[in-house]
């Protein structure tokens, strides 16, 4: 493995991205007040929670086929915010998993999830389900379980592949209200085609802040926001000036 | 790092004690009290996610470099562990599926089958590839190898692929709900859609094979515009879309090296 290049522009473009960020965190964390706009695929968290309630029929969260990285930690996050919905109303979720290590730490999140909803009872450690570490083996086992128990809502978060369309498509074939969100774009648009509700792009990682409005989430976000505007500032001064540019900068940007 | 252990009983040794020693570390923490564990989570959340960037950032070979694939493994560690945990859960799922004599029964007898046919053919094959057979011959194939390739290429893949060739049925009902024109945003998903699609068939690039292939009117054959469209369209956009995403990523990674996304150091509440 190599290490950082500091003659170029990227190493110090990653601290100063996470100096926005850590900035963003002191703000929310010093009492600056940070205002997220309106994610109706979130708000539709709480009305497929409760019409699954009305159905009588338990929820299915999909965290994806990765294992340990960022994605798959932010989609159990989201899970056990959805799972402390559910304890309000005794409603079940059914989690397969695809990576033994999510499995683990999925149940310890959902179990806290259900006291924290103050339903401990309702937590069945059996719905956390490993089913397969092959792609479709375990794509095959979700839809078998979505048919057998009937699920009255999908969510699907984390990162997936081929198999996003063939889950989304056979819970739009059951009548399930179904909520995605996934950092792989190419899965994007097939989320979009099948699912009622779609979460795009960097709102995936924006899930936990917006349903908790927890300050310091809420400045990490705001932090993040300041990132995009100054890396999209960065790379129209870049493509505006490169013609007059010093050969030295244009190298240290990458462009020479 | 390490150099591995030539002496056979010291390395047995070595994994027993490792084992016994990995046991009772794991019962100690199951047993803390909730405050430290959460406490102990954060420490070492806070470490090993500093370990990675410090030994990026500092230029060159460092002191931190030796210990790179040590520190990479314990992931490994970590996972082998927990994959005892998945065969538990699935055993114990479909066991109880098998005692209670659910409706659920015949894929769970399906599955126990699976796993033991496949586990001691595998064992078998890698291990000891001549029990109960002895040799083959030259050019043969053993009892053991072809059983294996019966049940994985044979069995799995086929299976697999079989998954796999539905996607195209999907595809087909989830493009015919996309594609109802009733916003103009369908209307332009479907615009370019046909654009693209027809630009990839002998038929389409025929139709507007009559325009000039130089100057302008160029960008009027399908399969220009086809390109126009997922270079100078869809590309850029998907790179915005990266953009967000990997900016999210850099914030939400924060906020779990530094335990502020409660979610999982929320043991003592």
């Amino acid at each position: 493995m190599q290490h950082a290049d500091w003659s170029t522009l990227y190493p110090w473009l990653v601290w100063i991205l996470t100096a926005l960020i850590g900035m963003g965190i002191a703000m929310a964390y010093a009492g600056k007040r940070l205002h997220i706009r309106r994610l109706p695929a979130i708000d539709a968290i709480e009305e497929a929670v409760g019409r699954a309630t009305e159905m009588g029929r338990p929820m299915l969260f999909v965290p994806g086929l990765a294992g340990i990285d960022v994605p798959s930690f932010q989609a159990v996050a989201i899970a056990g915010h959805i799972a402390k919905l559910a304890a309000r109303y005794r409603t079940r979720i059914i989690m397969p998993v695809t990576d033994t290590v999510i499995m683990t730490m999925a149940e310890q999140v959902l179990k806290e999830s259900y006291a924290e909803g103050g339903a401990p009872e309702a937590f069945r450690p059996e719905d956390i389900r490993f089913l397969s570490g092959d792609q479709f083996a375990f794509a095959s086992g979700v839809v078998g379980l979505m048919n057998r128990e009937r699920v009255a809502a999908n969510f699907f978060f984390g990162n997936f592949a081929a198999e996003s369309l063939i889950l989304a498509e056979t819970g739009q074939a059951l009548g399930a209200i179904q909520i995605a969100g996934t950092p792989s774009t190419l899965q994007i648009p097939f989320f979009i085609a099948a699912c009622d509700f779609t979460v795009i792009g960097e709102e995936y990682y924006a899930v936990t802040a917006y349903l908790t409005r927890e300050p310091i989430l809420l400045g990490s976000v705001w932090g993040q926001d300041i990132c995009r505007i100054a890396i999209a500032a960065l790379i129209f001064t870049a493509t505006v000036l490169q013609k007059i540019l010093p050969t030295l900068v244009l190298k240290f940007l990458g462009l020479g | 790092m390490f150099e591995p252990v030539r002496d056979f009983w010291l390395n047995l040794g070595l994994i027993f004690g490792a084992i016994f020693i990995s046991i009772f570390v794991l019962a100690a923490l199951h047993a803390s009290p909730p405050q430290f564990k959460r406490l102990l989570t954060i420490f070492v959340v806070f470490f090993a996610g500093l370990y990675f960037p410090v030994e990026f950032y500092i230029p060159r070979h460092n002191f931190l470099t030796p210990f790179r694939d040590s520190v990479s493994n314990l992931v490994q560690v970590l996972a082998a562990f927990t994959f005892g945990l998945g065969v538990v859960n699935l055993v114990l799922i479909h066991g109880k599926q098998v005692l209670r004599r659910t409706a659920n029964l015949p894929f769970s007898l399906a599955f126990f089958a699976g796993f033991l046919l496949m586990t001691v053919v595998g064992f078998i094959q890698r291990y000891s590839p001549k029990l109960w057979v002895g040799d083959v011959g030259a050019g043969q194939i053993g009892f053991w190898d072809g059983m294996h390739k019966l049940l994985f290429e044979g069995m799995l893949l086929p299976l697999t692929s079989t998954v796999f060739s539905l996607l195209a049925f999907f595809i087909v009902s989830a493009a015919y709900r996309a594609f109802r024109i009733r916003t103009l945003e369908a209307g332009l998903l479907m615009t370019a859609a046909v654009i693209v699609m027809l630009a990839n068939v002998p038929v389409g690039t025929w139709l507007t094979s009559w325009l000039p292939a130089e100057g302008w009117l160029k960008w009027f054959r399908l399969e220009n515009a086809a390109i126009w469209l997922t270079t100078q369209i869809n590309a850029p956009t998907q790179r915005a879309i990266l953009f967000g995403l990997w900016v999210g990523a850099l914030g939400a990674a924060l906020r779990i090296w530094l335990s502020l996304e409660r979610t999982f150091t929320a043991g003592s509440r």
